[in-house]
């Protein structure tokens, strides 16, 4: 029949072109869902050093004392007192944080998680604009595999039978748990 | 077919570019105001501008790791400093802008702690990961959600509904 044809053919052709898109909503999906047990878009590492009791002096001078002890060389973009007896140095993708006087520094270091960073970008669109109406044609694009999808196949594995099933099976899980969670 | 892929990329290129502007990023709405409010003017004179559209400028010291939704905005001299809270996703800080200096602009609130609040920052602070219950939730009038990293001034916590704001570097 004609119109299978044309089902078969948008389902392959729609499932070609959003495979990789697919593939980066669900790598991200998984990531963000478990967004409480980690951080998905950082690496953040954290070192502790002493580096000794430090002298009175204005931020730029403690700053820099700091940073002579630690044998950093580079050029901090800011340092901010915090309160009396905290100072906060920010390099490039680090930032120490120094007790006063004491000289305890927590030397953060943190930088983009490599491709988790970029597929979440694309996932929590934080782009906007072009991305806002791409990321709606694939939502569009889902829906017609949704639906092209179950008439694919004919007699016992489609919806007569097989499919049949597993369509229900697939709708009562989220039924059920928004019962079982939010009605009750 | 060529062609359409190089038309492809060529529009998805020039849609892409972020609001980049020199060498600032702009979020949200950016900031319209032309005239910003010390910090610490705001702290010490808060009941002037709760409810009022402000800007600031400072530094920002702090990020929330997880979502980008808030970020700390630090006068570098006196160390006082504003919390700058967005809903989630619709704009998104970049941790990695720490230290850099921004401008943000929104609606002034001051919040009051109860002092149950008050203990179980100070219990917190004492074994707490950073900024994990702002990471969260929605800062509320009644103090809940506001996470006990946001630095305390007295009673209360001052935060900024962030409309938008520019960082540069």
């Amino acid at each position: 029949m004609h119109w299978r044809k044309l089902i078969i053919a948008t389902h392959r052709d729609v499932g070609y072109f959003f495979a990789g898109l697919t593939v980066i909503y669900a790598v991200s999906g998984v990531a963000l869902n478990h967004i409480d047990d980690w951080i998905p878009n950082y690496v953040i590492r954290t070192e502790v050093v002493e580096v000794g009791v430090l002298p009175f002096g204005a931020p730029s001078e403690l700053g820099a004392e700091v940073l002579g002890r630690m044998q950093i060389t580079e050029e901090p973009n800011s340092i901010v007192r915090m309160g009396q007896d905290e100072l906060k140095i920010f390099l490039d993708q680090r930032t120490l944080t120094v007790t006063l006087p004491g000289g305890r520094v927590v030397d953060e270091y943190a930088r983009r998680r490599y491709a988790f960073f970029e597929v979440n970008y694309l996932h929590l669109n934080h782009g906007k604009g072009f991305w806002t109406w791409f990321a709606d044609l694939y939502a569009v694009g889902l829906l017609t595999l949704a639906c092209t999808g179950i008439f694919i196949i004919t007699g016992k594995k489609g919806l007569g039978g097989r499919g049949r099933r597993l369509l229900i099976a697939g709708l009562s899980i989220p039924i059920i748990y928004l019962v079982l969670a939010v009605w009750l | 077919m060529k062609r359409f892929l190089i038309l492809s990329f060529v529009i998805i290129a020039i849609a892409a570019v972020p609001a980049v502007a020199g060498d600032t990023t702009s979020y949200g709405d950016g900031v319209t105001l032309k005239e910003a409010v010390a910090i610490d003017t705001l702290i010490a004179n808060p009941d002037d501008y709760i409810g009022r559209t402000v800007r600031v400028d400072g530094v920002i010291t702090g990020v929330c790791k997880k979502r980008g939704c808030w970020m700390q905005v630090t006068d570098s001299e006196s160390g006082n400093g504003v919390r700058i809270k967005v809903e989630d996703g619709v704009m998104v800080f970049p941790y990695t802008s720490m230290g850099l200096e921004a401008s943000a602009e929104g609606v002034f609130e001051a919040i009051k702690l109860t002092p149950e609040q008050i203990e179980a920052r100070t219990a917190a602070a004492h074994g707490h990961e950073v900024g994990e219950d702002c990471d969260k939730d929605e800062p509320k009038r009644d103090g809940s959600g506001v996470g006990c990293d946001a630095p305390a001034v007295g009673e209360y916590v001052y935060v900024i509904r962030g409309t938008g704001a520019v960082i540069k570097g």
